[in-house]
């Protein structure tokens, strides 16, 4: 069999940057602002030229609430249920993703919704099979 | 984009099945996928006073093809409606699906290719094919419908990375409500009681609903004097993403509808009373459905906008609405996008009655997606089957007192598509 390139992939290289704690994102060279995660042209204005970028996974959490369980995914059975955030990035870009350093309970969440936004920094959570965006929050 | 229809377009026909599980619900326990789909589709024929070999075109909708297992639709389903030889196809949307199937036969009669088009949608979400059977079928469990759903979702970085629908469509756009208004948790609390009350209360008065049962009997029938307490209890209700509980979300339903869509002159001393269908809007948008305000939604403000163009209307004119209401808080902030509720209000409108069948505001009659149920690209037939009957007065004990003479329906087809949809009476 002959040994074929690997075509080069956005998505895959977004989660083997993630995997040694980089957040890959990529920047229009047009209008200037952040896809994250990466495609490969630019969500905001449809341009084709763009350029890889990094995020910094400094970010502030707006709200956090819980998932159900069992989880929707089987991915996730073992932690559910878990704390997930709607955050915006330093960088501009709003994302949802899985909160670290609160309980996924009425009274931790409560408390968390009286002190309204947090600084939060993202991190890689190892799951089984794959590494995922999380974002810590100080206790 | 110009935005108008070329013909003045009605609904002549309309067509549901009842909704609940093919394996355990009256009238649905032991019916095939076919014969669950013919029964909307026969209805909707007979309604408009056709055949099947009368319409020159079907849309066929199923979003789910995992249990359902019948791509192709359009010629599987052919000699169970009568509509061999037609042309058609099998698409889907989503939750929006059967909508979105009347908006491209609306734009198909319009444009002159077809005079009447066939539109219908089935979706089992209760149940699946059994093994390698084709008439026996088995429970889906709740991991496995939400992994087959999800599958509407951004699967390069939100499914693989923990989204949850419960999360970012409930207890999320919930916190930021309370946020923007000013609300506690306990009026937020009180507000979904009294909505998930009202829905309720509308499936009560629908045969065709999954659930027919009031809240206030429910809690009664578990021993609970006062209904806020069964809703408040863990047991019964508990929190699937604080502070959003179990009884503000979807019940999952097996279920079938479907309509006939036409030119108006066509329709003029038809067997029914003809429905316009007078604009649309579709807008979609994947994840993040909301920038940092969860209760408001650009794409939805969109397809409202052009949908309201289309139809040259104003929130003012609406005398029924349907929102997709999966999550109940979400219903709310489209119906106060959309104008027919005062921002921040829609909660105290719900406690105040306004939005049953008999108040001043009046939505999702039918039971909405938490009472009447909801199976995916069947749904949005639903709440157009229902918006024509209370438009011609046949809504029976549910009916509104002023018979509305334009309606809206907005349905979320995941994940996501807001597509708008106006009537008028003609």
């Amino acid at each position: 069999m002959p040994d074929i390139a690997e075509q080069p992939s956005t998505l895959r290289s977004y989660y083997e940057g993630l995997a040694k704690g980089v957040f890959r994102a990529i920047t229009c060279k047009d209008c200037g602002r952040y896809t994250f995660p990466p495609t490969g042209c630019c969500e905001h204005c449809g341009s084709w030229n763009v350029a890889p970028a990094e995020v910094s996974g400094e970010a502030t959490l707006l709200f956090a609430t819980h998932n159900i369980s069992p989880a929707c995914h089987p991915r996730f059975e073992k932690i559910a249920p878990y704390v997930y955030g709607h955050l915006r990035l330093k960088e501009g870009p709003i994302v949802q993703a899985i909160i670290l350093g609160a309980k996924a309970t009425p009274e931790d969440l409560g408390r968390l919704f009286a002190r309204g936004p947090v600084p939060a920094k993202a991190e890689m959570l190892q799951m089984d099979d794959l590494p995922v965006l999380a974002f810590r929050i100080a206790t | 984009m110009r935005n108008r229809l070329k013909e003045n377009i009605v609904i002549s026909g309309v067509g549901c099945s009842r909704f609940g599980d093919l394996l355990e619900t009256p009238e649905l326990k032991g019916l095939s996928i076919q014969e669950l789909t013919a029964r909307a589709v026969k209805e909707a024929l007979d309604d408009a006073g056709l055949c099947g070999q009368d319409v020159d075109a079907v849309f066929a909708g199923n979003a789910m093809v995992h249990s359902s297992q019948i791509p192709g639709t359009y010629s599987q389903l052919s000699k169970w409606t009568g509509t061999q030889f037609k042309a058609g196809v099998h698409f889907e949307a989503q939750c929006s699906t059967t909508n979105v199937g009347a908006v491209l036969a609306a734009m198909s009669v319009a444009a002159g290719v077809y005079d009447t088009a066939l539109v219908y949608g089935l979706e089992t979400t209760r149940t699946k094919v059994k093994g390698f059977s084709p008439y026996e079928r088995e429970p889906i469990s709740h991991q496995q419908t939400w992994l087959w759903t999800d599958m509407a979702v951004n699967q390069a970085y939100s499914v693989p990375q923990g989204y949850d629908i419960f999360s970012t469509y409930n207890g999320l756009v919930a916190l930021g409500y309370c946020r923007k208004y000013g609300l506690s948790i306990e009026e937020f609390d009180r507000g979904m009681f009294e909505l998930c009350r009202t829905r309720r209360l509308h499936g009560s008065m629908n045969p065709k609903a999954n659930i027919q049962e009031k809240l206030e009997d429910r809690a009664s029938k578990e021993g609970f004097a006062d209904p806020y307490d069964y809703w408040r209890s863990d047991k019964h209700n508990p929190f699937v993403s604080w502070p959003s509980r179990l009884l503000s979300l979807v019940t999952t339903a097996d279920g079938a509808s479907a309509m006939v869509i036409t030119r108006a002159d066509l329709a003029k001393g038809g067997k029914s009373k003809p429905v316009g269908l007078k604009g649309f809007g579709i807008s979609y948008s994947d994840l993040p459905w909301y920038g940092e305000d969860p209760t408001y939604w650009e794409f939805d403000k969109r397809a409202i906008d052009t949908a309201f163009d289309m139809a040259g209307i104003k929130a003012a004119d609406i005398g029924y609405l349907h929102t997709h209401d999966c999550s109940h808080i979400s219903s709310i902030c489209t119906a106060e996008t959309l104008g027919y509720l005062e921002h921040g209000k829609g909660l105290q409108a719900a406690r105040e009655g306004r939005l049953r069948f008999d108040g001043d505001r009046p939505m999702s009659t039918h039971g909405g997606r938490h009472a009447f149920g909801h199976a995916w690209g069947a749904s949005a037939g639903t709440d157009t089957y229902e918006a024509v009957l209370q438009m011609r007065g046949q809504a029976g004990a549910r009916q509104i007192p002023k018979v509305p003479e334009i309606s809206v329906i907005h349905t979320h087809g995941y994940a996501m598509i807001g597509t708008v949809v106006v009537l008028e009476g003609v």
